[in-house]
């Protein structure tokens, strides 16, 4: 039973591919950060304070990316109700809210010295503001209820509906009138940046992106060890010896 | 040093305490949940 029990434990803190991953991810911010802060030029407008371009763009980004895998997640949860889509959809949740919030911390650095404000309520700022406040609600209604299924349920729900707004974030530069820039890598008629600008953004983007992965891969973990441990604790055997 | 360049600094360093922070942060979570799993599988082991 312990051999069984140890087994199991064993394999779910199994790091194939982990530690490689991790590793990855050095190299690949430190490629990143050197493009960024060292290869490129300054703009020619903004000067130097440009460079906050290549971690808030690709935060945003992997915001929007963690949100879509949410919602993929509790489809998935809502139509075959395994468990492991709901672990998939809280641990990406959790990243999302991480990037939405340095995305909004890092956007308040930049636009103070060009906006001349820490914050405003642009079109743009307001529902990314919407943005965190919703999937920090989805973090919230997950520890509401003890209940396994009626918790997964309940954050599915949140996860899809929530997702409406990603795309309200991404077009409000183009739908209302913003003091925030508009859209200037997928645009009509090709990326408007200069192409040093460009690669260095691309690989922020290729970066954080393989974070993302290395993080899902430990959140997924600390998931699974959670559960076990919670699952133990409840088992009615220990029960019995308390 | 060039004009706004505190802004680039605070950015990069921001970036760099959210990833490892959260990152050392699921660490010590995972190394708690295995110890907590860990501890009640000894006590039904020695039970």
């Amino acid at each position: 039973m312990a051999a069984t029990a140890e087994r199991a434990l064993g394999k779910a803190t199994s790091r194939s591919g982990e530690h490689l991953l991790g590793i990855a991810t050095l190299v690949a911010l430190g490629v990143s950060a050197v493009l960024s802060l060292v290869v490129t030029p300054p703009d020619a407008v903004q000067g130097e304070v440009q460079r906050i371009m290549y971690v808030h763009v690709p935060a945003a980004w992997l915001a929007y990316l963690s949100f879509f895998v949410v919602f993929i997640a509790s489809i998935g949860y809502l139509k075959t109700k395994k468990t492991r889509w709901d672990r998939v959809a809280a641990a990406s949740a959790e990243i999302g809210v991480l990037f939405t919030s340095l995305a909004i911390v890092l956007g308040m650095l930049w636009g103070k010295p060009v906006w001349g404000t820490w914050w405003t309520w642009d079109p743009r700022l307001t529902t990314t503001a919407v943005l965190l406040l919703i999937y920090v609600a989805y973090l919230a209604i997950r520890r509401i209820t003890d209940n396994p299924s009626r918790r997964a349920r309940w954050a599915a729900v949140v996860g899809i509906v929530g997702f409406i707004d990603v795309p309200i974030v991404h077009l409000s530069v183009v739908w209302w009138r913003s003091l925030h820039q508009g859209p200037t890598v997928f645009r009509l008629g090709g990326p408007e940046i200069e192409g040093t600008m460009l690669l260095a953004l691309l690989a922020g983007v290729a970066a954080f992106t393989i974070t993302y992965a290395y993080l899902m891969t430990l959140r997924l973990r600390v998931g699974r060890l959670e559960e076990r441990a919670a699952r133990e604790a409840l088992s009615p055997l220990v029960g019995a010896e308390r | 040093m060039a004009a706004n360049a505190g802004y680039v600094i605070a950015g990069y360093l921001v970036t760099a305490l959210a990833l490892g922070g959260y990152t050392l942060r699921l660490f010590a979570r995972a190394r708690t949940a295995k110890r907590r799993a860990r501890t009640i599988a000894d006590r039904r082991r020695d039970g």
